[in-house]
């Protein structure tokens, strides 16, 4: 079964081709666990130490961040939930702007942009092209209780641990749901 | 049963409340950390009236390695002995081992331990590592935000290490000491955020007690406290703690007044 899922993901990648460096263009971010200005103000100075991180700009009554990022930097997900949590919080929602050029989602909804995988909850077996909208639900992405919650629903090996063999080799995997 | 109806204030005023708080007390630790590789500089001044007027400051500084560990590094400076002079420092961890996070809610639990040193006389059983005497200690912290308001708990054990020569003669000698604190806040105003300029006022009421294990003789303070928290980063406590019960003679911190201006830096470490 893995040969074959590698096989597919080998020809996407084949296929998928040409990538702009640029592929996730903003995000908002809903932090969890704070309320006041000061937590809010560790939040973004923790952030800001990315050197992806463009702008960010904070709704202090609902602890949202919308943020921007550079255009020639690779965005990485994984560094934005540390950050947050590198402050003392959490994320309760992170909803990004994914810029896809002709990437192919395989009939169980896996997909490789650039040097990204993504598996996607809710499309598969269709071929994604410029901006899309979709939130990152894996682990310590959103609460604790919705991730149990979906880990019960979702059929993919690898949402319990966001990773699984790519290629033979061992991978982080993004779940987006769009 | 009066100590339990005391205990019992801070929690009553929260849920008569419509979430109003912050959880930066200033006479115990919250259970959160500050943030990872990030450093506070705190000046405090605690002063009591009784049996004369004195003063101790406090110069610390405060470290975030990562997001679950944080030290202290404390410096005592007071005129209780006659001159003003050094008398003792201390070194206090806190570890954050759970955190469970909601919008604008969390319930955090840690550990937290404290070495200490103090070159003053011994003259009661009470045990202060702030300051009066060396020794040991260790504790847990449980705290719940709950949107602006939060509750903590403390729970502690004190050791203390002190030669018999600093003791004043026919006084008793401090041995062991439990703390126990329960700690309210109230994020006051701004009643809504536009920036990070806006000056914040929390409000705290904490109840903060302690027992001699061997012989159960206690204190129970009452602190009210008003804070300032000025663009995100620095904070101005003003507070007093004063004796509602309590059997024990000569006791530390008692009736005390607090004053302390805090910096924060976020983020300066690599």
């Amino acid at each position: 079964m893995n040969t074959i899922k590698n096989l597919i993901i080998l020809s996407i990648v084949l296929f998928a081709g040409n990538v702009s460096a640029q592929q996730i263009s903003s995000a908002e971010l809903q932090v969890t666990g704070l309320t006041c200005s000061m937590c809010s103000q560790a939040t973004e100075k923790s952030l800001k130490t990315l050197d992806f991180i463009g702008a960010i700009t904070p709704d202090l009554n609902k602890n949202l961040f919308a943020i921007t990022f550079k255009k020639d930097k690779a965005v990485n997900i994984d560094q934005i939930r540390k950050k947050v949590e590198d402050a003392g919080f959490s994320i309760g929602n992170l909803t990004a702007v994914f810029n896809f050029n002709n990437t192919k989602v395989d009939d169980q909804g896996l997909a490789v942009a650039g040097t990204n995988v993504y598996q996607f909850l809710n499309a598969k077996s269709q071929t994604l092209n410029g901006a899309v909208k979709a939130s990152v639900v894996d682990k310590n992405f959103i609460s604790g209780s919705s991730f149990k919650k979906k880990a019960a629903q979702v059929k993919s090996a690898s949402y319990a641990d966001g990773s699984g063999l790519v290629n033979g080799k061992k991978t982080r995997i993004y779940h987006l749901s769009i | 049963m009066r100590l339990l109806k005391l205990l019992l204030i801070p929690i009553a005023i929260a849920m008569g409340t419509t979430a109003q708080s912050q959880e930066l007390y200033v006479f115990s630790e919250p259970a959160s950390n500050m943030p990872a590789k990030s450093i506070g500089i705190r000046l405090t001044n605690e002063g009591v009236f009784n049996p004369k007027f004195a003063t101790r400051t406090i110069p610390e500084m405060m470290i975030g390695f990562n997001k679950n560990l944080m030290i202290h590094v404390q410096g005592f400076f007071s005129d209780m002995d006659g001159n003003y002079k050094a008398e003792g420092a201390s070194l206090y961890g806190k570890y954050r081992f759970l955190s469970v996070d909601d919008v604008k809610r969390h319930f955090r639990a840690a550990a937290f331990a404290r070495i200490s040193s103090s070159s003053r006389p011994t003259y009661t059983e009470d045990i202060n590592l702030e300051g009066d005497n060396s020794g040991l200690q260790g504790g847990l912290i449980f705290t719940q935000l709950l949107h602006k308001l939060a509750l903590s708990a403390t729970l502690s054990y004190s050791k203390a290490f002190e030669r018999d020569s600093k003791r004043l003669t026919g006084m008793p000698k401090p041995d062991q000491m439990l703390g126990y604190s329960l700690s309210s806040g109230y994020l006051v105003l701004p009643f809504v955020y536009k920036n990070y300029n806006q000056p914040n006022l929390n409000l705290y009421f904490e109840v903060l007690g302690k027992t001699n294990p061997e012989n159960g003789r206690s204190y129970l303070d009452l602190a009210p406290a008003v804070q300032v928290v000025l663009n995100s980063r620095t904070r101005i406590d003003l507070g007093y703690r004063f004796e509602v019960a309590g059997n024990m003679a000569n006791r530390y911190t008692k009736n005390m007044y607090l004053a302390r201006v805090e910096f924060n830096f976020f983020s300066v470490l690599k």
